[in-house]
């Protein structure tokens, strides 16, 4: 049970790596824990939702459920993306129900209550009686669309669902520092650019698998050729973020040796190399000197995560089969991941198993999210 | 409403899902209506769907339910 969480468990995955444990099986097995890492990371923190990508255009809608919760993400008028919980405020009705254009106003389905895409609620049909649109209890300015506090960084739409978090730029501050060199305009791929992978595992353990180049020359064998495991280093900002980079970065050429053009004014680090991040909890990123890419790990359930891969560009139009290429190249390697995080969600039911231990020299960053979480679900348990 | 086929026509819209149309015959429903009352219900109509479509007619709609003081 999650009220059974002892100091001492979280105070072993704290501890220094050279003796830390990880997090037990139960981070992984219980759902009793899966809901209070709910609470307690997920919703606590700036979690990835969607990319602003997926409502390119004004007045796009797409319903979204996120841990449970109905979201609406929003293209309002003025082309700023919102995300509401998608309920109306008279009797709870689910707003919007599929991906669709809203021409005009939200209207509920049920009384069609009218609300603007900026939240707004703008019409009370019959409310005070038939052919009368107004009573003085309901309020019009008091009752519009929830909205959820939200952040958008590398066209990601981060959400707090509790609305208690520090401001992202100042819990991501030195990432987004890190990586100031990519705070300029870049493209989605489009439809051929995006893929969901569906994983049989806790979304933890997605992370886990990402953050470290440990695993590469097994898991990755195709990447020895070009990018040997002595080329890549640790990322570990305890508390922050944590992740690998490669010193050396080989981009993709077509069969007339066309690559994907550059990223300008980037820094000679990018542009020989590449680095790999999670945003934590739940945003897998990378950067190189002519793509980027994000993977929002969608926790559908403890032991269920969807992958949302979006793969960007610095420039529109890129070319069509170098993109596909690209695409299938990326879709590749992270399907060589998929018996890991599954054979590792798998090995959580082994009573055995303690958390497992960490090499000091290579697990830098899966020790340094573990630290993270381990730190949430103590302050939650603090504060509870 | 008289029954005059306009009921009929309303049914139609529905089915279809033509909110358009639909802004048109709730706003000629109101026409047709006996009595104030009758007539900004079907007004009440025509501005929700006009509203959801942002149809060019909501002003218009929007500034007859305002004189009546029924918005």
């Amino acid at each position: 049970m999650a009220k059974d969480i002892s100091a001492a468990t979280l105070d072993a995955v704290r501890r220094p790596i050279e003796t830390a444990h990880g997090l037990p099986n139960a981070h992984y097995v219980d759902p009793d824990i899966f809901e209070l890492e709910k609470q307690a990371v997920l919703f606590a923190s700036w979690a990835g939702l969607a990319v602003a990508s997926d409502v390119p255009g004004i007045g796009d809608a797409k319903p979204i459920e996120f841990l449970g919760i109905p979201l609406l993400l929003v293209r309002d008028r003025s082309d700023r993306v919102r995300v509401f919980q998608n309920i109306c405020r008279h009797r709870g009705m689910i707003l919007v129900s599929s991906p669709r254009k809203i021409e005009g106003a939200i209207r509920c389905p049920y009384h069609s209550w009218c609300y603007a895409t900026d939240g707004r609620l703008v019409s009370t049909p019959h409310v005070g009686g038939p052919g009368h649109n107004r009573h003085e209890a309901i309020v019009q300015d008091d009752l519009g669309l929830i909205e959820v506090r939200s952040h958008i960084w590398f066209d990601t739409v981060f959400v707090n669902i509790d609305g208690e978090a520090p401001p992202f730029e100042e819990v991501h501050a030195d990432l987004i520092a890190r990586w100031a060199d990519f705070d300029q305009p870049m493209y989605h791929g489009g439809a051929d650019s995006t893929f969901m992978l569906p994983v049989e595992t806790n979304w933890k353990l997605a992370v886990e698998n990402y953050c470290e180049s440990y695993h590469l020359p097994w898991v990755h064998p195709g990447l020895n050729s070009y990018s040997r495991l002595e080329d890549h280093y640790n990322i570990n900002e305890r508390g922050k973020y944590s992740g690998q980079g490669t010193l050396v970065y080989q981009q993709l050429k077509g069969g007339d040796g066309t690559v994907f053009p550059d990223f300008p004014n980037i820094d000679q680090k990018f542009i020989d190399g590449g680095e790999y991040i999670t945003l934590y909890p739940n945003v897998l990123m990378g950067v190189q000197r002519d793509q980027t890419f994000i993977i929002i790990l969608e926790p559908r359930s403890l032991a269920h995560t969807h992958e949302h891969v979006h793969i960007y560009y610095a420039t529109p139009g890129t070319d069509d089969a170098l993109r596909r290429k690209n695409c299938a190249q990326w879709r590749g390697v992270f399907e060589e991941d998929v018996f890991v995080v599954e054979g590792m969600q798998k090995g959580r039911h082994a009573p055995g198993f303690d958390g497992g231990r960490f090499s000091p020299a290579m697990d830098g960053p899966t020790h340094c999210f573990h630290d993270w979480v381990a730190g949430k679900i103590s302050d939650h348990l603090r504060c509870a | 409403m008289r029954v005059n086929g306009l009921q009929e026509r309303l049914l139609s819209a529905h089915a279809a899902d033509d909110r358009a149309g639909l802004v048109a015959l709730y706003a000629q429903a109101a026409d047709e209506s006996p009595d104030r009352d009758a007539a900004c219900f079907f007004l009440t109509h025509a501005y929700v769907f006009g509203l959801e479509t942002d149809h060019p007619a909501v002003p218009a709609i929007h500034a007859r339910l305002r004189a009546e003081g029924r918005i």
